[in-house]
């Protein structure tokens, strides 16, 4: 075991220079450049800026240098643990990051402790009480929940706020406490934006990992382990929980590795929509906006996280179900 | 009203242009914000006399002497927003007017030329100081002059406005304390046009910077290596970098400004917060310091759509930037919550949605010549219906015209050029298209060329505004009607730009928004300038004026003839200019090197949403990125009412 993980380790610095030639060569790839891109926003409001300044702008950000001259002196910088200077806001990428992970963060962990808290419920249930009434509406809702854009959600549920309630709900505070310092007032107000992206985040989540567990539990629920137990007198809740249930969690359990990439990158489409101060806004804009140290710092970030938390799935897998060993 | 304008031009062409000391103000005590009272009387701050300028500017309010106090709530879209800020604080030594169509005064006291328009005199204030409470001199402008304009790590190239005809930059000097001269070795007629906006748009420097401030940044009074040091612990690879990013107040809120408000946050944090600048040297008539307003609070928004969303449901109090015209009868129809006003400010410019013709196409010869054939353009330019344009695409705003200046603009050429090609006439293009050699139609009904392939142009339209790939649809339907082929292509920006530059768009959707301001700025009309903002005219014709005709292709006459006038407007006066100008116009139109469809809407930042306890915002300005709308309705004298 410990072998096998030094072993993957030992492979990821390998696979994080492979990663960033990839990142940079994907960002590098759309024609134009930064200055390509903010030309075209300035000229959609109105503004004309002169070719002098901008061919200045070019050569002092390097963006005219070969494409290998700009990835190696990024590269260098990387080794260096420099993730570089955001083009756009002309400040330190890793600043921007940091800034933006406690909120990110907190979003994508309530979202995940709240499809979790409902998922593996509700799927159990539905699996022990199978086409019962309950049990079909969950399933109506789950593949409702699973087919639908969580985006949509967000702007339907925006959208009802507004013209029925007259509330806003854009963002993760009310504009007087963005940028007030930590009070219990600032932290009441949190909470009362936070649990409508966290809603709208599980939901989709929540879906997909009720059937999961209905199928997986349905499986087990039939074998004869489960009839022999049963056979005996073991009573039933304390029987599904003990033994089914544990099995019906691996293949969860296998994926849970997964969310660390996501706990990082925050919901792009969700946090754009709803206006949330999180990651994955910032990654959106710095791709559209051609801000390619930022969004490789943000990307390489990403990928590291999701090397490991594959392997952290793996290790949490052996750890649950003992009938899983390391070949060596 | 337009002689009126037209007077007050002239006016303000001859010698002098100087704000006289009203008496009144001189004679009654200043007044100040409570907030401020307290600070002066805590001991942190000098008395409002002391701060204020022994001539303060004095503003007049558009309805009534206002209120101190309250926030100002804005939305922004991040850093690359930064333009945002500019136009709210309009901070230049020069301001335009309201109506846009005058220069006056703002920082400077006033300015005075030679009579042969070479020489320049800025005079400054006496007594105004930074919002630190340093003093407001000379020396701030020479300091931009010498250390930041001629100094090629921070300008590699001196910009156009304050070249000299050699190419080498005009003469600035300090004559006193508060004087500063300008000398051209040519007529600078515009010199007050772009004076006023030198006031650091687009990450550019401001033409006076706090001196006394950035100094600490600058090689020339700090070790060279003690600012390598700074830089490099900010993560900049070089000293200029640094000294940008310390110099522009939207990203250093430690930053002395002059502004009505100083940041105290930066455009990279989530939310921009301008607060009440103690030191601004305006008034109101009844002497009250300026602003009336306490702080303006920019929040950030990732996304366009959401920011509109919060402008519904009332979030901000005065914001036409980013509004989309598209939401105008949804904001409307919430007008009736009684939490704002809508109004609406159309653009100064010519014309919203412009189809703009490559002149110079030569991936398809057979093709590029009807593309520059002047007849063809009015046949396509008749086959459009333009009342449909309007109603569906603009909702029923604006007007049919072809992209020349407003009515109410001295630059205006006429109502009948302004028509020129717009009538809907399908018949009439089809005869001048069959005239022009393209009768024989193929199965489908589209017109042969004389290679026998059948007539099809590409329209590229970039959805950059909600009306544009809607007008290329309608326009490519109409073309299609009288046997033209047409795709619309909606591309993303920067590819589009990218293909602009290397010849290969055909046909362009966008907006004319240069009309105002023909002779100044990156205007469109010259084919001199780099064709970065729009494909009119044709990229070769820009090739062929900067390599003095080694490559490209040469210009036609009437754009030589144009480039002629743009070059005279720089040398006379206001009369001359405006003759300049609507000759121009006329040429403009006649040749239709872009196809107008409809203008005068508030497609451009035209869409006001304001709070109803906020006062002083006119009902109608002069709208257009040069006036730094609506900076110049005079931001200071906004106000809330309780």
């Amino acid at each position: 075991m410990t072998r096998y993980i030094i072993q993957r380790l030992l492979l990821l610095p390998f696979l994080m220079l492979v990663y960033s030639f990839v990142i940079f060569a994907i960002i590098h790839a759309p024609p134009g450049d930064f200055l390509t891109s903010y030309v075209a926003t300035l000229s959609a409001t109105g503004t004309s800026i002169s070719m002098d300044q901008i061919n200045a702008l070019r050569h002092e950000y390097g963006l005219d240098q070969p494409f290998i001259v700009q990835y190696l002196y990024w590269l260098r910088d990387l080794l260096h643990g420099n993730f570089g200077l955001s083009l756009e806001y002309q400040r330190p990428n890793a600043d921007l990051i940091k800034e933006q992970l406690g909120l990110t963060m907190a979003l994508a962990m309530m979202a995940f402790v709240l499809t979790w808290l409902i998922a593996v419920p509700a799927g159990i249930y539905s699996a022990t009480h199978q086409r019962s009434v309950i049990d079909h509406m969950l399933t109506v809702i789950n593949y409702v929940g699973v087919a639908t854009p969580n985006f949509m959600l967000a702007l339907i549920l925006m959208w009802i706020a507004f013209a029925y309630f007259g509330l806003s709900i854009t963002g993760l505070f009310s504009s007087e406490f963005v940028d007030a310092p930590w009070t219990m007032a600032r932290l009441v107000n949190l909470l009362e934006h936070i649990w409508l992206p966290a809603v709208v985040l599980a939901i989709a989540g929540t879906a997909r990992l009720a059937r999961i567990m209905r199928a997986n539990l349905l499986d087990e629920l039939n074998k004869p382990y489960v009839v022999t137990a049963r056979a005996k007198g073991m009573r039933e809740w304390r029987l599904v929980w003990r033994y089914p249930v544990r099995l019906a969690l691996n293949p969860l359990v296998s994926t849970i590795g997964w969310y660390l990439p996501q706990l990082f990158s925050g919901s792009l489409i969700v946090a754009t929509v709803m206006n949330l101060p999180n990651i994955g806004p910032l990654l959106l804009r710095a791709l559209i906006n051609q801000d390619m140290y930022l969004a490789g710092g943000i990307l390489l970030i990403y990928s590291f996280l999701t090397i490991v938390g594959t392997l952290l799935s793996d290790i949490a897998l052996v750890m649950m179900d003992p009938r899983i060993r390391m070949e060596t | 009203m337009l002689t009126r304008l037209a007077t007050a031009l002239s006016a303000c062409w001859l010698l002098t242009l100087m704000q006289l000391a009203p008496a009144a103000a001189q004679t009654t005590k200043y007044h100040e914000a409570p907030a401020l009272a307290e600070q002066v009387k805590a001991g942190k701050l000098p008395p409002v006399e002391q701060r204020l300028p022994e001539q303060p500017l004095v503003v007049p309010v558009v309805e009534r002497i206002g209120e101190y106090g309250g926030l100002w709530r804005r939305a922004f879209l991040g850093p690359a927003d930064a333009n945002n800020y500019v136009r709210v604080v309009y901070d230049g030594l020069f301001r335009f007017s309201p109506n846009g169509a005058e220069i006056e005064p703002k920082i400077a006291l006033g300015a005075k030329s030679s009579p042969d328009f070479k020489t320049w005199t800025i005079l400054l204030r006496k007594g105004a100081r930074w919002s630190d409470g340093a003093p407001f001199t000379a020396d701030d402008i020479i300091f931009w002059y010498k250390d930041v304009l001629l100094n090629k790590d921070l300008t590699p190239a001196v910009p156009s406005w304050i070249r000299n005809a050699d190419g080498t930059a005009a003469k600035v000097e300090k004559i006193d304390e508060t004087t500063v001269q300008f000398t051209y070795d040519r007529p600078a007629t515009l010199f007050l046009s772009e004076v006023a906006n030198q006031d650091g748009p687009d990450q550019s420097y401001a033409m006076f910077l706090p001196a006394h401030y950035l100094k600490q940044f600058h090689p020339a009074y700090t070790p060279l290596d003690q600012v390598n040091r700074l830089a490099q612990a900010a993560s900049f690879k070089s000293w200029n970098q640094l000294f940008a990013a310390k110099a522009a107040p939207t990203s250093n809120p430690e930053r002395p400004t002059m502004a009505a408000w100083m940041p105290v946050t930066r455009v990279s944090d989530p939310v921009f917060t301008l607060r009440r600048n103690p030191y601004y040297i305006g008034v109101d008539t009844a002497g009250n310091q300026l602003p009336y307003i306490d702080e303006v609070r920019f929040t950030y928004f990732a996304d366009q759509q959401a920011l509109n969303l919060a402008a519904i449901a009332g979030d901000f109090d005065m914001q036409a930037r980013h509004i989309q015209m598209t939401n105008y009868p949804v904001l409307k129809d919430h007008e009736k919550d009684g939490k704002y006003r809508v109004l609406i400010w159309p653009t100064f410019g010519g014309s919203d949605a412009v189809v703009a013709f490559n002149l110079t196409y030569t991936a398809d010869p057979v093709l590029g010549k009807l593309l520059a054939t002047k007849e063809f353009r009015v046949a396509l330019s008749y086959a459009i219906n333009r009342d449909e344009i309007k109603e569906s695409a603009f909702l029923g705003l604006g007007e049919a015209r072809q992209a020349v200046p407003a009515p109410w603009h001295p630059y205006f050429p006429g109502k009948e050029w302004a028509a020129k090609y717009t009538e809907f006439k399908p018949d009439e293009a089809n005869k001048m298209l069959d005239a022009l050699g393209l009768a024989k139609r193929d199965a489908q009904g589209v017109r042969l060329m004389e290679n026998g392939k059948p007539l099809s142009i590409e329209i590229n339209v970039v959805p950059a505004f909600g009306a544009w790939p809607d007008v290329g649809q309608l326009v490519a339907r109409d073309w299609q009607a009288v046997g033209v082929k047409a795709v619309v292509q909606i591309r993303e920006r920067a590819l589009a730009f990218n293909m602009r530059a290397a010849n290969e768009l055909q046909t362009e959707v966008w907006n004319e928004d240069t009309t105002a301001f023909p002779f100044t700025g990156g205007s469109k009309l010259d084919a001199r300038n780099p064709p970065g903002q729009t494909l009119t005219l044709g990229p070769l014709y820009y090739k062929w004026l900067t390599s003095d005709g080694k490559e490209g292709v040469e210009p036609i006459e009437p754009i030589k003839r144009i480039m002629q006038l743009i070059d005279t407007a720089r040398t006379v006066g206001r009369d001359g200019q405006v003759r300049a100008a609507q000759e121009l116009f006329r040429i403009w139109a006649d040749n239709v090197f872009e196809i107008g469809t409809v203008g005068l809407t508030p497609m451009v930042q035209g869409v006001v949403v304001v709070n109803t306890k906020m006062h002083n915002v006119p009902t109608t300005i002069g709208n257009d990125w040069p006036l730094r709308t609506p900076g110049n309705a005079r931001t200071e004298q906004f106000f809330f009412t309780k």
